[in-house]
């Protein structure tokens, strides 16, 4: 009787830390994912035979220190590139970049005609309203995960009359 | 004396009023001071080269195909995932605009290709379709598509990246390094909107970003006092 209570005991201390320590995982992740907030991941929907989709998203740095946004994972691309379109003068060039520079308490804004993420030689179309899974590295060891939505860009700028796609 | 400088003004006054009435330009660049977002290129005396290409459905397109109907062109290349797919929709946009406002002239739709070597007339055709299916992609020869961009002021290069990342700018008359058709480039470009009059002549041109919606007013006022 006594073993069998005390076997009872260990079981609930067992589980307890078990469950505590879960608990404490738990609130270390939630913390951890609030350092960077991906906001709107999306890739621009695109001819069927596009060799090069643009992903775009705002990616929010909520940490006390600068961070580098390394590369990005995706499965069903030949390789996956980090660009920023910049104007010089009248000529439009795409830079590759090594890294994404995302300011301490500050933001990056991945979009059309700046900052974007080039998805190349994708193996299957994508639709309107599919999801791409997407992995960002970051140099601050994390790693996020995110969902992009394909669609055509259809966001009101400023002037209301101003579609950008 | 008096007389003498009054004449030599009145000779300097015609002379300004000669230039000012019959000088082609003059009521473009009137005309432009009220444009929002374009441009007039415009120069009677300059008319685009003579070239002849292949359209997207292997047909010929040359100077011909510019002629008896107003033109929007632009330059692009497909793998462009950024900067073209944004233009192309523009001009779509820009299109549909012009048709909701019951303008009866209605430009072409026309995307010439900076990478024929990429861009078959078969590619072009998925491509640009997709943004309006009225569009026609351009390819054809190298060259000529090299001499056919000058009078617009559109230029290119393409760009090399190594495996270590180091970009290399090749020339445009450069041939292809070996394994860079696989591997893939880049493209700097100008990313302009041309507007081609029906007597095949450039006559206006839109900057990026572009702005369908200024455009298609602008292009109203240019049509209206052509």
């Amino acid at each position: 009787m006594f073993n069998k209570t005390k076997k009872l005991m260990l079981a609930f201390t067992m589980l307890t830390i078990l469950n505590v320590s879960t608990a404490m995982e738990h609130h270390h992740t939630n913390y951890t994912t609030t350092e960077i907030v991906i906001n709107d991941p999306w890739v621009r929907l695109s001819p069927p035979n596009a060799p090069a989709l643009g992903l775009f998203m705002q990616i929010n740095n909520n940490t006390n220190y600068d961070i580098k946004l390394l590369s990005v994972n995706a499965s069903g691309y030949k390789r996956i590139e980090l660009h920023r379109t910049v104007a010089q003068g009248d000529m439009m060039k795409m830079a590759k970049q090594e890294f994404m520079p995302i300011p301490t308490k500050g933001k990056l804004h991945l979009k059309p005609g700046s900052w974007h993420i080039m998805l190349i030689g994708p193996k299957s179309v994508l639709r309107k309203g599919d999801t791409v899974m997407i992995d960002l590295v970051f140099d601050n060891g994390l790693t996020k995960t995110v969902y992009a939505q394909v669609r055509k860009e259809k966001k009101m700028t400023g002037n209301h009359h101003r579609m950008m796609y | 004396m008096n007389n003498k400088l009054l004449s030599g003004i009145g000779v300097v006054a015609l002379v300004i009023a000669t230039f000012y009435f019959t000088s082609p330009n003059k009521n473009y660049k009137d005309l432009e001071k009220q444009l929002k977002v374009s441009y007039v290129l415009h120069n009677p005396d300059k008319k685009l080269p003579f070239f002849s290409l292949v359209d997207h459905n292997n047909n010929k397109f040359d100077n011909n195909n510019f002629k008896g109907k107003w033109t929007l062109l632009s330059f692009i290349y497909t793998h462009c995932p950024d900067v073209c797919p944004t233009g192309l929709m523009d001009m779509s946009i820009l299109k549909s605009t012009l048709i909701k406002r019951g303008i009866n002239i209605v430009p072409n739709l026309v995307a010439i290709t900076f990478d024929p070597a990429r861009d078959t007339p078969g590619v072009l055709k998925t491509y640009v379709t997709y943004f309006d299916k009225d569009f026609l992609g351009v390819s054809g020869d190298q060259v000529q598509i090299n001499q056919l961009i000058k009078p617009f002021g559109a230029y290119y290069e393409r760009v090399v990246y190594a495996k270590n990342g180091k970009p290399t700018v090749l020339k445009n008359d450069e041939p292809l390094p070996k394994g860079v058709l696989e591997f893939g480039y880049l493209i700097n470009h100008t990313a302009w909107i041309y507007l081609l009059n029906p007597d095949g002549q450039i006559f206006a041109g839109f900057p990026a970003p572009h702005n369908p919606i200024k455009m298609a007013d602008d292009i109203e006022l240019l049509i209206k006092n052509y």
